[in-house]
């Protein structure tokens, strides 16, 4: 059985939250603000931690930051906040996702699913999503067993977007990990580079979606 | 005095026509003086009308450029040498004090001017600083007043943001607990969803109105704006066939994705709203000379002529609208296309129905 906190300040949401979840298996502990959800956290080591970012005296962000120094559990934002600098904010300190307020409980639990899949381990050279299938040690991506020709940098590209397959990618994110140690600005060619591999993958094969002033996500057909 | 006075407020550009004021001005006033000295020649001797020309020559300086002063300087010596040294008219010079006084003049005269102006300059220059200084330090102040008044209407609005949205989503969860089969509950969250959709449009109408609305343009894919626009009106254009063209072609664009997909939802949201269930909504978008257009034509009865001027006018509803719109939509579209620096238009299509089209400048780069 999963363990799931819940730090939010709105008693009724952590009610609803804690039924929602209760019904579908999870074990529940709920925090109001931010210290609270941090001791909570260090005491019951939830496998999940879904963070109000709106929260009274300690800024959910801050409590993301404090979170992210001794532990590394999948946390989900919530929000109603619209604004992208402060979701893209939250997924740069560590969070994993998030769903804006308000939202349904399937998107819900989906993302909640998605986040604890454990983060890509490396023990096995392989990345499949969908019809895509990865292969690590000789660089090369097949789409229904077809080899699909990618050049270095779209394949370290679709790696970072199927190694985080499912949940969102800061565009930062994605550019540190593709182009290392790059100093000028590599937004342009990120956009040139998903163009092509979107051609490359076609619509059979999993979908980079964009989610504007954020990130791209890869969701495999059939999973949205 | 008029020129005096000319030069003193303009001093900081010689402009040429006011240097050679100063110099007709310059001559005029050293044979002015000549002919007073030489009148006064019996009463007051030779060196008296070296301390005029000298006087004049500092007050000189006190004003204009120093070309016209040191050329005052060179006159008068010579002037002061020709009319009043003995022997009278001629350059020569008898005794020997004569020839030291008249070097001695020169001397004087040349440095004078020369150090008179360079004073006035530099003391021009450091006004000019201070007065810099304090139109820099005035535009600070101002910037962070503004900031200031900027980050408090934020905070308002995020804070009544959070209170209006807070109770929307816990009736939204709280109805997912609910059976599903329950006809009161999909009343209830038909009603909310309403409920969000005008909360959503009185934020984004005070941000549009606010100016705390700034675009970040970057670069996207035409594809990706038509995503964001189309994906979370999903539930209600499942009944409109949706015709793209023109989006495949396109380079990338440098725009505000999120903004434009934003004024886009709301065109299409009113289009499925106005016009009868399986009518198809045509989206048509091209790239010329710099501009993006998206034209967005439905099928439905087309805008009565008279709502036409006042379509985009805030809280505007045409006669005869369907119940649930809040008559912002259009409005926030105009506001944000033109927070973009493009804008939007709606008129009749010749065949039937009405077109909108949304236009702005965009830098573009071929993928």
């Amino acid at each position: 059985m999963s363990k799931a906190l819940i730090i939010d300040d709105e008693q009724q949401m952590r009610r609803l939250l804690r039924m929602a979840l209760e019904s579908r298996g999870y074990e529940i502990y709920e925090a109001a603000d931010g210290p609270l959800g941090l001791q909570e956290a260090a005491f019951h080591r939830p496998d999940v931690i879904l963070l109000d970012l709106g929260l009274p005296s300690m800024s959910g962000i801050e409590v993301l930051k404090r979170l992210r120094e001794w532990s590394d559990v999948p946390v989900l934002i919530l929000s109603v906040r619209d604004q992208e600098n402060v979701k893209v904010e939250a997924l740069e300190c560590g969070a994993d996702d998030y769903v804006t307020k308000p939202f349904g409980t399937a998107e819900l639990l989906a993302r909640l699913t998605v986040i604890q899949r454990r983060r890509f381990t490396r023990q096995n050279p392989e990345i499949i999503v969908g019809k895509l299938r990865l292969d690590l040690l000789h660089h090369e991506a097949s789409l229904n067993a077809e080899q699909v020709k990618l050049t270095p940098t779209e394949f370290a590209l679709i790696k970072v977007l199927a190694e985080h397959a499912g949940r969102i990618v800061t565009q930062n994110q994605i550019i540190r990990q593709v182009w290392p140690g790059q100093q000028t600005d590599q937004s342009e060619g990120l956009r040139v580079h998903i163009n092509h591999l979107r051609k490359k993958i076609g619509a059979s094969g999993p979908q980079i979606i964009n989610e504007p002033g954020i990130g791209y996500r890869l969701e495999s057909e059939g999973e949205s | 005095m008029s020129t005096y006075t000319q030069a003193t407020s303009t001093a900081k550009k010689p402009v040429s026509a006011e240097v050679v004021g100063q110099f007709s001005w310059g001559i005029t006033l050293i044979f002015a003086l000549s002919s007073t000295c030489w009148v006064l020649l019996p009463y007051t001797g030779y060196m008296f009308a070296a301390l005029v020309f000298l006087l004049a020559i500092v007050l000189a300086g006190v004003s204009w450029n120093r070309g016209p002063v040191l050329t005052m300087a060179v006159m008068s010596a010579l002037v002061w040498n020709f009319i009043f040294i003995p022997p009278q008219f001629t350059l020569h010079i008898d005794k020997p004090q004569d020839v030291i006084m008249f070097a001695l003049f020169f001397i004087v005269a040349m440095s004078m001017g020369h150090l008179i102006t360079r004073l006035r300059k530099r003391e021009e220059s450091l006004e000019q600083h201070h007065r810099e200084r304090e139109q820099l330090l005035a535009a600070k102040h101002r910037a962070e007043l503004l900031a200031e008044s900027e980050r408090l209407h934020r905070t308002l609005l995020d804070s009544i943001s959070h209170e209006l949205k807070t109770p929307i989503a816990i009736i939204r969860t709280a109805l997912d607990g609910l059976d599903e089969g329950n006809p009161f509950a999909a009343e209830i969250d038909t009603a909310n969803r309403r409920l969000q959709r005008i909360v959503e449009n009185f934020l984004e109408m005070t941000r549009v109105e606010s100016d705390a609305l700034k675009p970040h343009p970057e670069w996207c894919e035409i594809g990706d704006v038509l995503h964001a626009a189309t994906t979370p009106l999903q539930r209600d254009i499942a009944q409109h066939p949706l015709v793209i063209t023109g989006a495949e072609s396109l380079p990338l664009l440098m725009l505000d994705s999120r903004l434009l997909a934003q004024a886009l939802r709301n065109v299409l949201y009113n289009a499925i709203l106005y016009t009868p269930a399986a009518t198809p909504v045509e989206i048509h978008v091209t790239l010329e000379n710099n501009i993006l257009q998206i034209r967005v034509r439905d099928h439905g009865h087309g805008i009565p002529l008279e709502s036409l001027d006042q379509l985009f006018d805030k809280f505007y509803r045409a006669p005869d609208s369907p119940a649930g719109g809040t008559g912002l939509g259009l409005a926030i579209s105009r506001g944000l296309m033109r927070a973009m620096k493009g804008d939007i238009e709606a008129q009749n299509h010749p065949e039937g129905g009405a077109e909108f089209t949304l236009h702005l400048p965009v830098k573009s780069r071929q993928a």
